[in-house]
């Protein structure tokens, strides 16, 4: 039975508190470009955005990253990549400070291939990362620079984001 | 027994005594609390207040001495239109209560009036007298109010609010018990320490943040603890409530002015700047930060009142420091504000989180 961890509330003032992590440790907002992960790390990017237009009154650049080509769950023959499409990113990232942003981030896999699709789009001053949850059981050496909640689990549970562009409401769940 | 409400500008409110029958002055404070009245009467801010309640009639519902702010009430009178001798749950009632707690009262006064000759003419002294004669009025014009008034109400000792979670160093400036309470509530290891506490003495408890309370007066009139500030803010997680921010405000050469209507008011809504969310909560400042400064100040504007737009809550650009001149803690007022706390709290926490990366990764 899945179990209600975190309400809606609760997701609004981590992304709220986020927000000025960001801020403050960045020492300002310049040069900063926000890249979501599809799907729901793509509505975490625009709230992020829409936050820092609130408070610096600065438009920060949201670009969405598919990032099933890169992936390693795959074999040979489905990566071949000539047969998967590509969105090209459809902003320039080179030389700028970009946030990835993602809901959950387990075992780092998905963020090492997302990595791998901005390299090869360009080359970024800096990339940090931004997660709603962190459940741990990372399988490779990434960490985030900036979690909405740490949230301990066994591997044999799973973790449900919902938020409200695509899901109705806000909320975590576990089950 | 007719007793007289004079104002600093000769004013004469005429009304009825209640309460203790002492001669009174201090700074009138018009008070739009509906409910909540045993908390505005027992609230630390209140010293050196007179306090006048504009609702028509007080103490509908009864006093409730659980809902004290502090032991004692530092408030040095009421005024009020008239007052209910319900007693719920056979409580005591509201003229009752503010006899045996020796404040001096005046009812029958026409409260509406004063609140709008208060709006128009800014806030002001005021003395609850026997006589209005030119002498009485004379005295008026002629006090002055003690500068003093957060060493009358911020404690002479330390003492703990001991707990097993984060510890938590809370500098009186004249703190409401809600305060402790919200910490209580999340376990907070708690020590309250005099306004004036050296830095060393500070540190030496070993805090994980510090909270700035709210309280009474002028934020200029505290210069050593401004000074207190610009030390610990750069080793410490800060949150400001009310006169804490201001404090916070005045040690990051930010301006303050004060309120041309001054906030006090238990349910005032609030809206935060990143997400748009309104919030009601309870308001009792004079002050707040000048809009004008703050464009170059290293702050950014969290929160503002709906109403007026006055500057509500600020965060530290670079450093882990917020404030709020709301109370978040209510008491009176609706509890919309309690995730001020919450937020302080994940504040500690991620730069704890930020300090164990860099130890680890050095």
């Amino acid at each position: 039975m899945a179990k209600e961890i975190i309400d809606g509330q609760t997701m609004t003032r981590a992304l709220t508190r986020i927000t000025y992590e960001i801020i403050e440790r960045n020492k300002g907002i310049e040069d900063l470009v926000l890249v979501g992960i599809k799907t729901r790390g793509v509505f975490v990017a625009h709230r992020i955005e829409s936050r820092l237009k609130q408070l610096e009154n600065i438009n920060i650049p949201v670009a969405e990253l598919d990032i099933t080509p890169y992936r390693d769950d795959q074999t040979h023959e489905e990566k071949d990549i000539s047969k998967v499409k590509t969105e090209p990113l459809n902003i320039d990232i080179n030389n700028k400070h970009v946030i990835l942003t993602d809901d959950v981030l387990y075992t780092g896999r998905t963020i090492r291939a997302a990595m791998d699709a901005l390299m090869s789009a360009g080359r970024p001053k800096k990339i940090s990362l931004a997660v709603l949850v962190d459940r741990g059981h990372r399988e490779l050496p990434i960490r985030a620079d900036f979690v909405g909640k740490n949230i301990p689990t066994s591997q044999k549970e799973k973790i449900k984001v919902s938020m409200k562009e695509i899901d109705g409401e806000d909320k975590i769940e576990i089950e | 027994m007719k007793r007289y409400l004079i104002l600093e500008d000769g004013t004469v409110f005429p009304g009825e005594g209640f309460g203790s029958s002492i001669i009174t002055t201090g700074q009138l404070v018009i008070s739009n609390n509906r409910t909540g009245i045993e908390q505005s009467v027992t609230d630390p801010d209140a010293e050196g207040q007179i306090l006048a309640f504009t609702i028509p009639s007080v103490g509908n519902s009864g006093i409730n001495r659980d809902f004290y702010e502090s032991i004692n009430s530092q408030c040095k009178g009421v005024v009020i239109g008239s007052s209910s001798r319900s007693t719920v749950d056979g409580s005591i009632s509201f003229e009752d209560w503010i006899t045996s707690l020796k404040i001096p009262g005046i009812k029958n006064v026409d409260v509406r009036a004063l609140a709008k000759h208060i709006a128009e003419h800014g806030e002001m002294k005021a003395s609850i007298m026997d006589t209005h004669d030119e002498h009485a009025i004379d005295q008026i014009k002629a006090l002055v109010l003690p500068p003093d008034l957060v060493k009358r109400v911020s404690t002479r000792q330390s003492y703990p609010n001991p707990n097993m979670g984060l510890k938590i160093v809370i500098v009186d400036l004249g703190l409401k018990y809600s305060i402790l309470r919200q910490l209580s509530y999340r376990d907070c290891n708690s020590i309250i320490v005099n306004y004036n506490s050296t830095v060393e003495e500070i540190e030496d408890l070993h805090p994980d943040g510090i909270i700035y309370s709210n309280g009474p007066g002028d934020p200029k009139d505290l210069p050593r603890t401004i000074k207190n500030i610009q030390i610990l803010q750069k080793k410490y997680p800060l949150l400001g409530i009310g006169l804490g921010s201001l404090l916070i405000a005045l040690a990051n050469e930010c301006q303050i002015v004060k309120l041309a209507h001054p906030h006090h008011e238990s349910s005032l809504a609030v809206k935060e700047v990143a997400s748009g969310k309104i919030d009601f909560v309870n308001h009792n400042h004079s002050y707040t930060l000048d809009q004008k400064y703050i464009g170059s100040s290293d702050f950014i504007v969290t929160n503002v009142c709906v109403a007026d737009g006055t500057i509500e809550g600020i965060r530290h650009e670079f450093l882990p420091i917020m404030g709020v001149l709301f109370e978040p803690e209510a008491a009176p007022g609706p509890t919309d504000g309690y995730y001020v706390f919450d937020e302080f709290i994940d504040l500690i926490e991620s730069v704890k989180q930020q300090e164990g990366v860099r130890s680890q990764w050095s």
